[in-house]
């Protein structure tokens, strides 16, 4: 034996020594082919003498190696394999409206502030600090200077940072954040979302096209660098929430103006968040890969996200089942079987989703115009029942407006109406007596609910249509329409004789905050007043608020959040209870199905923050 | 035939400028907007939108920009503003910016989802030809025998199964339990090679296993409606006076059938198979939908449900194209099939 293949061996056992000292690594023997030179001394017989003489020769030698099998499997980036379920309408935070828009630029930017993944609540992100005035009316926030404007390049698959024109690496800075919220805020932009930043000062007025002001008139600027402050119409506690949202985002100046709209194409955007575009096929797919230059880079496990876009429910689940996803929905179709099955009920999840499913009550329509009669509607709906035997959710049953987790809401089943039959019984006679009416005749009145067409919606109309038959004895009708052309029907405009006296709604969260819900739904002055409270006519053209609508307004003033909470409590008791103007069903909740191998939390507002989540790779490889 | 060719393509230009107008106006009839939510958006924010795309303009001022673009808006009603729009219009082939989908402009969306609903719609209308025009042979032939019985029950069977059944029935049998093929998906991305066909790198099996599934569920419904039709077609032509011509003159039994007879009977499926092509190839929405396939299909539905008016036009326009084309081709293969027709 030659003296190299004395140091192979060597080297081989130091390797066997090696593993031997790390338990837990899995180690394999592969075959390995490699060229070895080497001299060795042969004896040949030249001219009848025997010569020993040496030899350089090149051999192929086949040799076994123990090797690390993870060493293998680290080259595979640790990917979670997800459904965005529909192409996201937009990529832009200016722009972004809906849940998977959201997803996608909540983990692709940094806003000012954050939320928790778990309880919601507000935290630092680009800022690290922020402080209000003692009026309530400013509010400065502090950024750290260390996370930079970032471009993935898919053809080299390199993140690198952005630079400006002389060359310097581009960090967010404040100047990023006053173009951000004065793009989303410039009625060219044409946001639909600009209407939450409306708190700010002269922004409604700005987006409204008024000419007497140009955008340098919003109330927001960089007092340096790293320091951003706005200023507002009027005291709101819940700003720290609104400056987190999408829509103020700092965005890339250079960038938009370079690119237009197509800004948000894969190879063009730039980012600033954990994650980096890495492909973008319109509603085929929208893969993102872990951004390597955030500052807290290690603290971001899962190395990349294949995204999907398969609308239709059932396939996402068996694509979940055939472990083609790592996460996805369970279709309303399934939830028996996968409660009923030993591994599936075991991956089951349900959690509480912020959204809020009711129906609303055409307030200044008869009957609906006499609170008892949308009292006895409220109390005789048996909501339990309902979401026991026809949603099969889990959801939770609501009498109040606003679900657990955003700031305000009260714990549900502790304001409003809950179900009580013997009192919407009592509640509905006392209308009909003062009236001189019998059930007949209030039948004869042809109370309408109507929904969008939906078998999701049907089914729970048709229930809560038996219950109504059942515990008051009155027939109410049940239309449908296609989605918009509803939302045509029960739109502000629509004329009182057009309204269906009930119509479903649902609310979802935009911000953790109760404003962003019984206020801005409900207010009847400032609000969407769907439920046409307070008309001074019929087509609503002019209203009147009442005490409720003092509280929402001023509870959104306050700056103490405990005395916020409780003038909001009030406030939804009012709204649910001594109004009835609308009955609160159900609070949503996500019913999904995760695979062992991933960590995962519900964003209880937001978007999902996929940059906390994490995988166990040798689990998920099959391992 | 050159000069009836183009008699025939100068006659699409009244034609799809009636499809255009008649769409236009019928979309905008329809109640609700592209951007109503169920949140409601407040007064200023609606109509910054509808702004953006001038749908704050008399429908009149619309269609001109839409068809002719915002420079001759501005030549022709003297609004200067109008300079600032974006529409190049349909002339100058801008289909305009989709309202739903807010980067992408209608043109953009229809090169990423059609050469896939095309590669889908075109495989499903080579399976259906292979399976329909034999067995239907076979059935004629052996006209009341089990070969036609049988061909009759499964051709009944695939016919009155609808997509919605079938596909996720596939799915279940051959991707959840026995593991054979992919549960959804399409094997091949843009780009494409001259847009349409996939990378030579990507004509592998992942792509046929991909493929299987959906082209076997809109391959089948077809192959079976041709399949009946080549069979009724056939029988009848088989009683014509020149098939026992032929047989009289002695020709082998098979060039009877298949030069005299099958030639003569494709008429009929040929004039189906021009709709159906045109129909395949521009996307279907239910099997596209079912096995996650990026096509355009689901455009012709969405787009309706979205109020997405520039996108509903152009998916709209791009069939009646494909439409008009698909019949000119069917009424030039008839000269081939039956030489007694002639078009000059």
């Amino acid at each position: 034996m030659s003296k190299k293949n004395l140091l192979l061996a060597a080297l081989m056992l130091m390797g066997i020594l090696l593993v031997a000292c790390q338990p837990e690594t899995v180690t394999e023997t592969v075959e390995v082919t490699r060229v070895v030179t080497e001299t060795v001394t042969e004896t040949v017989v030249e001219e009848g003498e025997t010569v020993e003489v040496e030899v350089e020769v090149t051999r192929v030698v086949v040799e076994e190696v123990v090797v690390e099998a993870e060493a293998e499997a680290m080259e595979e980036p640790v990917t979670m394999y997800i459904n965005w379920g529909t192409e996201p309408p937009s990529a832009d935070p200016a722009l972004s409206t809906d849940t998977t828009s959201v997803d996608f630029v909540t983990n692709a930017f940094v806003g000012l502030t954050g939320t928790d993944p778990v309880t919601g609540d507000v935290q630092p992100a680009l800022a690290t600090e922020w402080e209000a005035s003692e009026d309530g009316l400013e509010y400065t926030f502090h950024l750290r200077g260390d996370i930079p404007w970032v471009k993935y390049d898919p053809i080299t698959g390199e993140t690198t940072q952005e630079v400006d024109e002389e060359g310097n690496p581009r960090f967010v800075n404040a100047n990023d954040v006053v173009y951000g919220v004065k793009r989303t805020v410039n009625p060219d932009t044409a946001s639909d979302y600009a209407y939450v930043t409306y708190i700010i000062k002269n922004a409604e007025a700005i987006n409204g096209g008024d000419e007497e002001l140009t955008i340098d008139d919003l109330g927001v600027v960089a007092v340096d660098d790293m320091t951003v402050q706005f200023t507002l119409e009027q005291p709101a506690g819940y700003f720290p929430s609104i400056a987190g949202l999408w829509v103020a985002y700092p965005q890339p100046q250079w960038a938009i103006e370079e690119w237009g709209n197509k800004w948000t194409e894969a190879g063009l955007i730039v980012t600033s968040g954990r994650y980096v575009m890495e492909s973008w096929i319109h509603g085929g797919e929208l893969n993102l890969v872990k951004n390597p230059l955030w500052p807290d880079a290690d603290t971001v496990q899962i190395e990349r996200i294949v995204g999907v876009m398969v609308t239709e429910a059932s396939t996402s689940f068996a694509m979940y089942e055939n472990d083609e996803l790592d996460t996805t929905g369970v279709p309303s179709a399934d939830i028996d079987r996968v409660k009923a099955d030993p591994v599936l009920s075991a991956e089951f999840v349900n959690a509480p989703y912020p959204c809020t499913y009711y129906y609303g009550f055409t307030n200044n329509k008869p009957p609906m115009d006499d609170v008892r009669v949308r009292a006895a509607f409220s109390m005789a709906i048996e909501r339990q029942s309902l979401i026991d035997n026809v949603t099969k959710g889990g959801q939770e049953p609501a009498t109040s407006f606003a679900p657990p987790g955003i700031f305000g809401a009260p714990e549900p089943g502790t304001v409003g109406l809950g179900t009580d039959v013997a009192a919407a019984q009592a509640s509905l006679q006392e209308y009909l007596d003062e009236n001189g009416m019998t059930v007949e005749d209030f039948n004869a009145l042809n109370v309408t609910l109507m929904h969008n067409t939906s078998e999701g919606h049907a089914s729970i109309a048709a229930a809560i249509q038996q219950m109504w038959l059942d515990n008051l004895g009155v027939e109410v009708q049940v239309e449908n329409q296609e989605w918009k052309v509803y939302l045509d029907t029960i739109g502000n405009d629509t004329d009182l004789a057009e309204m269906p006296h009930i119509f479903r709604l649902g609310w979802c969260a935009d911000y953790a905050d109760e404003n962003n819900w019984i206020h801005e739904v409900f207010n009847a002055n400032s609000g969407a007043n769907r439920l046409r409270r307070g008309c001074v006519d019929e087509t609503c053209s002019e209203t009147v608020g009442n005490e409720f609508d003092a509280l929402t307004v001023q509870a959104g003033r306050e700056q103490d959040p405990a005395i916020r909470a409780e003038l909001y409590a009030q406030a939804e008791d009012m709204l649910a209870r001594e109004e009835a103007a609308y009955a609160p069903i159900y609070h949503y909740t996500t019913v999904g199905v995760t695979k062992p191998w991933l960590t995962r939390t519900y964003a209880p507002v937001g978007g999902e923050q996929w940059f906390t989540w994490t995988i166990d790779q040798a689990a998920q490889m099959g391992e | 035939m050159i000069t009836y060719i183009i008699r025939r393509i100068l006659g699409f230009i009244p034609v799809l400028l009636g499809v255009t107008l008649f769409t236009f106006v019928l979309v905008r009839a329809i109640p609700g907007g592209p951007f109503d939510t169920e949140k409601g958006l407040p007064p200023t924010v609606m109509a910054n939108r509808m702004a953006q795309y001038h749908l704050d303009w008399p429908i009149s001022k619309q269609f001109l920009s839409y068809t002719m673009g915002d420079d001759i808006v501005a030549i022709v009603t003297g609004d200067e503003d109008a300079r600032n729009g974006t529409s190049r219009g349909l002339i100058r082939g801008d289909f305009g910016m989709s309202t739903a989908y807010r980067s992408q402009s209608v043109t953009d969306i229809i090169a990423t989802t059609l050469p896939t609903s095309a590669q889908l719609g075109i495989m499903s209308v080579m399976l259906a030809l292979l399976i329909g025009v034999p067995t239907g042979t076979i059935a004629a032939l052996r006209q009341n025998s089990w070969v036609d019985y049988t061909s009759t029950f499964v051709a009944v069977l695939f016919l009155s199964i609808p997509n919605l059944v079938l596909a996720p029935l596939l799915i279940w049998l051959f991707a959840l339990i026995l593991n054979w093929l992919p549960v959804a998906g399409w094997g091949a991305k843009p780009p494409y090679i001259f847009g349409f066909i996939p990378q030579v790198a990507d004509w592998n099996s992942d792509y046929f296993k991909h493929a299987i599934l959906p082209v076997f569920a809109l391959g089948t419904a077809s192959a079976a409606g041709i399949s009946r039709l080549t069979r009724g077609s056939l029988l009848q032509v088989i009683q014509e006076d020149y098939m026992r011509t032929a047989r009289a003159k002695g020709l082998k039994e098979r060039s009877i059938v298949v030069i005299h007879g099958l030639k003569n009977s494709l008429i009929p499926v040929v004039t189906i198979l021009g709709p159906m092509t045109a129909a395949l190839v521009t996307g279907t929405f239910i099997v596209e939908q079912i096995f996650g396939i990026n096509g355009l299909g689901k455009h012709f539905v969405q787009s309706v449900g979205n109020r997405d008016y520039t996108l509903l036009m152009g998916v709209t326009l791009l069939y009646s194209v494909f439409l008009v084309v698909a019949n000119l081709v069917v009424d030039i293969s008839y000269a081939w099939l039956d030489p007694r027709i002639r078009f000059d």
